[in-house]
């Protein structure tokens, strides 16, 4: 086991307030993880603290056996909204990150390499142009190129596709698992996942692994495996009964938790 | 798998920017344009009116339109010289706020110890009138040009400088958290996020600056120079030559305006990026 991520006991406040509360973790490298919860489970805040922009107020985490304790380039990070800076034009944005991770280079190879990860994306014709010339879709393409160019073994997702409509969101997932299956010839290049989502259909089309967060404050309440054959497809898979007896047991165990809520309140 | 390349699939086509208006028609644009001058034509018709219909011709105090433009048109030359005069104070006074306001103020704005120790000293600093500062300024320094120099650059360094440190004190939790993944910081990071966030404050700062340099600017000529935009009226006005003094007023406004949308067509350019 070459990498992993393990999260030991790990618990954070906000003025006093639990947002999560004893968070045990262990994800082996290459793994697709869905982080599932309602809005206000903290499952923004985990990543957060994953990717070391915030501090736990409990517990440790730790990447490849290295203690996190602030932002690194061997975690990349996408997130919801305009992860782009909207001064530089999608390709220097791309370049600013490729810098970053590779200070060896010239400005022209670096502005060469953000071309090239933008043409793997599909995004060949936002080069030359500003994210504001871009449609949301678009943006977080140029998002994902900018978190693939850093070429962090880790990525974390936080509700990337969010703000997207359904066809341009159905079409982020599949290139997101393009990619991430394209690493799968070789177990050590493959990126692990965590895609931090609130629709129950989008954890299970894509991770390996869903891991649910109850509300008030976050904790994990179930931690599941999503056994589906890889290169899945969607509309066989959404169709079988495998699919739907998972999402019901899904739906029911978010739905108690709820309930358990509103019983405490 | 770039379905971008496939025009007929393309269902993510480059946003329109939003909020801009529709392209205006002929008809529109000429509307615009008699909404635009119908106070200035007002005024000049009651101008014309009264030196016409009342005996302003005979009043030196209130020169008719022909009459200030005559002196308008007699005294460019000296005009030219003055602005040429007025120019080599503003320009430095106000290029030095500029350049150590926004430096200032994006280091300031940036560390939360420096703005502890700075702002209790703005507070009460920054609102002093820089006029005041203008008869020691000139006793103090050895030419007036040095003092009226500083002077605006007083006046011009307090708004940049607020300006400054507010925007990059309010830089949004997003691009701060961006570049924190990246591992952008130091110079990089003040220089190449902090900066161009805060640009939308700092030419608010610099509109400010820039309106109080031209203020300062001819209240000081009034006190020592011996050429200038202030120093022309104010030397007319002695003579009681008030076509002259009108036209000099008239003219100070046109340069006044021309150097506002000089700094406006700057923001602009360099702005694109905002919608």
């Amino acid at each position: 086991m070459s990498q992993s991520l393990i999260l030991e006991h790990v618990g954070f406040a906000y003025d006093a307030a639990p947002i999560l509360q004893d968070i045990q973790l262990s994800i082996p490298g290459g793994q697709f993880v869905s982080l599932l919860g309602a809005s206000g489970s903290g499952k923004s805040t985990l990543l957060r603290l994953i990717a070391g922009l915030q501090t736990p107020s409990h517990g440790r985490l730790s990447w490849n056996g290295k203690n996190i304790d602030g932002p690194g380039l061997d975690r990349g990070v996408v997130f919801q909204d305009y992860a782009l800076f909207p001064w530089l034009s999608v390709v220097d944005n791309i370049a600013i990150a490729i810098g970053k991770a590779r200070p060896e280079t010239r400005k022209a190879e670096r502005r060469e390499a953000a071309r090239e990860q933008l043409r793997t994306v599909g995004l060949a014709s936002a080069i030359g142009k500003y994210p504001f010339e871009l449609s949301g879709g678009m943006r977080q393409r140029a998002a994902i190129a900018r978190a693939l160019a850093v070429g962090s073994p880790l990525l974390l997702m936080d509700e990337p596709f969010g703000a997207l409509d359904p066809v341009n969101r159905a079409r982020l997932q599949d290139l997101l698992l393009e990619i991430w299956e394209a690493g799968s010839g070789d177990e050590t290049q493959k990126k692990t996942i965590v895609f931090v989502t609130h629709d129950v259909d989008e954890a299970l089309y894509l991770g390996d692994r869903v891991v649910i967060l109850g509300s008030t404050p976050g904790r994990v309440i179930a931690d599941l495996p999503v056994e589906f054959p890889r290169h899945r497809d969607r509309r066989t898979l959404f169709d079988s009964a495998a699919f739907h007896t998972l999402r019901e047991s899904i739906a029911e165990t978010l739905a108690a938790d709820t309930l358990r809520q509103l019983v405490a309140a | 798998m770039s379905a971008e390349s496939v025009p007929t699939l393309s269902l993510e086509s480059p946003a329109t920017p939003a909020g801009r208006a529709p392209a205006a028609g002929p008809a529109r644009a000429l509307l615009t344009l008699a909404e635009g001058s119908a106070i200035w034509l007002l005024l000049l018709a009651l101008w014309f009116a009264a030196a016409e219909y009342f005996p302003l011709g005979d009043n030196p105090l209130i020169p008719g339109p022909q009459v200030t433009a005559r002196a308008l048109w007699e005294s460019l030359p000296e005009l030219w010289t003055g602005t040429l005069s007025s120019f080599s104070i503003l320009v430095p006074g106000f290029l030095l706020a500029t350049g150590l306001g926004i430096a200032l103020g994006i280091i300031v704005g940036t560390s939360p110890r420096l703005q502890r120790m700075f702002f209790p000293f703005a507070r009460v600093v920054a609102p002093v009138p820089p006029t005041v500062y203008i008869p020691y300024a000139i006793a103090i320094l050895p030419t007036f040009k040095l003092s009226a120099i500083f002077v605006v650059f007083i006046g011009a360094f307090w708004p940049i400088f607020h300006n400054a440190a507010a925007g990059a004190h309010g830089l949004e939790q997003r691009y701060r958290d961006n570049a924190r993944i990246l591992g952008l910081n130091g110079l990089e990071y003040r220089w190449k996020v902090v900066f161009p966030s805060a640009l939308p404050h700092i030419f608010s700062g610099m509109a400010v600056g820039l309106a109080f340099s031209f203020i300062l600017l001819t209240v000081a000529e009034l006190f020592g120079a011996n050429a200038g935009l202030g120093r022309f009226v104010q030397y007319y006005a002695d003579f009681a030559d008030y076509p002259k003094m009108v036209a000099g007023i008239l003219y100070t406004g046109a340069i006044t305006w021309l150097a506002m949308s000089g700094l406006e067509a700057l923001k602009h350019r360099l702005l694109f990026w905002q919608r």
